[in-house]
């Protein structure tokens, strides 16, 4: 009896010591993204991370997901606290305070010895900060417009090609339906309510149709200029006459016009998921965007924390490299159901599954043609609070009634403060 | 052999080091938990620093902050509106709470239930309780503006959080909603303590129950009174997620607490200098308001 519980204490040792010794060769990368359950993109991150760890024998990503809302809050922790994830996962507007901190390792020499070519990569530039290359763009999209066929048929509208065109079929398309003194059915949806960053966004369809533009290609603040005012009054416009719902986070939004309780939506290629499980999914149609140029932007970006060992960075540059490949630039198209940044991505079946896919690629480009992107040059540092600071004095113009001129005014000298502190 | 140090717990005047020594783990927990954190904090106050690192060299000592911090409208207009919250909700809080103890601390049948409905909101969480007031005060499709309209108390929808006065409004509705049963709990354990033949005293001198309240259970329930006014002082003081989830602090920073400003600070703008300055002085202002309540708890009594 003792020998057999000697012989079962043995083989209990061996095991866990064995266990040990596997573990010890296991190694661990850590991996944080806001993107882990999101369909579609989601599935093409845990692809690559399969790819790797087959490539990789030995070696295991743990893949962590945090909200996008604590998102910024556990970075900053993380990399403060001396323990950044080895694959750093970021929006393209909030890594600029992490390279400008000295946190993100420059990629330009795994770039050369690699031959990783980034020539035509959409929003590549954004990644360069201070001449160095930090971190590789995942994304560059631009606006389409989706509408309720239905809904414009029904008050015989055509789809609009003009914001003079939007701003009547708008109008006409808000309604209080079934007559309880609450409007139920609105022309358009933006966000407004929320994060100053997506606020910029929603402002910007108007003050890029008008011509306005934050800062010139020199980083110089051009708020102050009459086509600013122009989109100014648009924004006033489309919110304080309710042409929107108003006090809504952008999801609240996107899914009002997937069940059919709003005409037309400008949004990024996110949409078309939300789009297809939503109530009015067959009565939604996809155009251009009815302003020139469209809404675009960098969205997120894939790193090296400066603090890891030299062999971790050699392997998550291999990670980096697997997701910036031709074949997985080409499965994002698939997967990701938007655009990928590679110019060399094969998109032929990206097209077949996605009826719209001809039409993302053609507002991507325009929007990339036009060089919009949401984070202003020579604001980047300082885009949170810009971004904060133009929904404040926008929301200002709205809620007192203040004129755009004057309004135009205060963003100009407050952006200008800004970029001088 | 005798060993060159050996402490003898047994003596009796080396006893109390056995009561040291077993509270030592919990010292060092709570040094190293609470302590060390305020330390960094009131560091990180002096110096100018925008995304901080432990293991970076200290920056050169400045005040700096404090004096952005005081020339700030900013700061004065968190300051007031999270002087405002405190007084409303806390106010709110106690009429409520005292309200409905004095409604349960009577026989009545239902009274376990009708004890159970008021602790309620306590239980549930506040992200939840604010997802439920969001969606009441929605200004397109929330119930609020429904049951306004169908009353005829209004003829157009109101933008709940689009208007400085109402997004405040629907803050403090929620805050009282999910702050009074904590001071119903705690004043209906006080209630209950009140010997019975104080009010039958009181009857025999024939007290009416206005009486009764004023001269019996409001002095008799001053200990306790005292104690979770500074509890809920600290709550309304401190409390992040209503109104970062609810409002974020606008519109136009008209629900903007030192809490949501010092997150602001530190996590929007990555300055944590800056942000652990408004940290520090906000701990000081609940220091000083918590002291200040305490030490008048035992004229009370």
């Amino acid at each position: 009896m003792m020998r057999r519980k000697l012989a079962l204490l043995a083989a209990a040792a061996a095991m866990a010591l064995g266990t040990n010794a596997a573990l010890a060769q296991t190694k661990v990368l850590k991996f944080v993204s806001w993107q882990k359950d999101e369909r579609g993109v989601g599935d093409w991150w845990a692809s690559v991370i399969k790819a790797f760890e087959e490539s990789h024998p030995g070696v295991k990503i743990e893949w962590t997901k945090v909200e996008r809302g604590a998102y910024a809050d556990t970075m900053t922790t993380l990399f403060a606290g001396g323990t950044p994830p080895d694959i750093v996962h970021l929006a393209s507007f909030e890594f600029q305070k992490f390279a400008d901190t000295g946190w993100l390792q420059p990629l330009d020499p795994y770039i050369k010895d690699s031959k990783l070519d980034l020539k035509g990569w959409a929003g590549q530039d954004t990644c360069v900060w201070k001449g160095e290359t930090v971190c590789t763009m995942m994304l560059y999209f631009g606006y389409f417009m989706a509408y309720n066929d239905d809904i414009l048929k029904k008050e015989g509208l055509s789809v609009p090609k003009t914001y003079a065109e939007f701003l009547a079929a708008a109008r006409k398309t808000t309604k209080d339906l079934n007559g309880d003194g609450i409007v139920d059915q609105f022309g358009t949806g933006h966000e407004t309510r929320g994060g100053g960053g997506q606020y910029l966004s929603e402002m910007m369809n108007y003050t890029l149709d008008a011509g306005g533009r934050w800062t010139d290609e020199n980083g110089k603040v051009t708020i102050n200029t009459p086509q600013m005012i122009e989109g100014l009054t648009r924004w006033k416009t489309v919110v304080k006459d309710s042409l929107t719902p108003r006090d809504m986070s952008a999801g609240e939004v996107r899914q009002l016009f997937a069940d059919g309780r709003i005409a037309m939506k400008f949004d990024g290629p996110w949409l078309w998921p939300i789009i297809q499980k939503g109530k009015a999914k067959d009565q939604i149609k996809t155009a251009m965007v009815p302003f020139n140029p469209p809404v675009g932007g960098s969205s997120n970006v894939l790193a090296i924390p400066a603090d890891i060992s030299n062999d971790n960075k050699k392997l998550v540059w291999d990670f980096i490299k697997i997701a910036t490949s031709d074949p997985f630039q080409t499965t994002y198209a698939t997967l990701g159901a938007s655009p990928p940044p590679s110019p060399r991505a094969d998109i032929t079946a990206a097209k077949k599954e996605n009826p719209n896919f001809d039409l993302l690629v053609e507002a991507t480009k325009a929007a990339s043609n036009a060089k919009v992107d949401r984070i202003p040059k020579g604001l980047e540092i300082q885009f949170n609070e810009f971004s904060k600071m133009i929904m404040e004095e926008a929301q200002r113009m709205i809620i007192q009634d203040l004129e755009p001129k004057a309004v135009a005014a205060t963003m100009q000298q407050k952006a200008e403060a800004l970029q001088q502190q | 052999m005798k060993s060159g140090f050996s402490l003898d717990l047994a003596r009796p005047s080396r006893r109390h080091w056995l009561g040291y020594l077993l509270l030592a783990p919990a010292v060092l927990l709570i040094g190293l938990i609470i302590l060390y954190p305020l330390i960094v904090s009131v560091d990180l106050s002096f110096q100018n620093v925008n995304l901080a690192r432990l293991d970076q060299p200290r920056r050169p000592f400045t005040t700096a902050n404090y004096e952005r911090l005081f020339a700030s409208p900013d700061f004065w207009n968190a300051s007031w509106v999270t002087f405002k919250l405190v007084v409303i909700v806390s106010f709110f809080c106690f009429l409520l709470g005292l309200g409905t103890a004095l409604l349960v601390n009577n026989r009545f049948r239902g009274r376990t239930l009708a004890r159970l409905l008021v602790a309620l909101p306590w239980a549930v969480p506040e992200v939840i309780a604010v997802v439920i007031f969001a969606w009441l005060f929605d200004s397109s499709f929330g119930l609020m503006n429904w049951i306004f309209i169908k009353l005829g108390l209004i003829d157009t929808t109101v933008n709940w959080f689009s208007s400085p006065g109402a997004a405040f409004f629907v803050v403090c509705v929620t805050m009282i909603w999910k702050g009074y049963p904590f001071v119903s709990i705690m004043m209906l354990a006080g209630l209950q303590s009140i010997p019975e033949d104080f009010y039958n005293a009181a009857r025999v001198d024939g007290a009416n129950a206005w009486q009764r309240l004023v001269n019996i259970t409001i002095p008799s329930l001053m200990p306790v009174l005292g104690v979770t006014l500074v509890l809920v002082m600290l709550w309304v003081f401190r409390d992040f997620s209503i109104i970062y989830v609810l409002t974020g602090g606008g519109p136009l920073k008209a629900t903007q607490s030192l809490s949501i400003m010092t997150y602001e600070q530190a996590f929007g703008f990555f300055r944590m200098g800056y942000a652990s300055a408004i940290g520090v002085v906000t701990l000081i202002v609940c220091v000083i308001a918590s002291r200040l309540m305490m030490g008048r708890a035992p004229d009370n009594i």
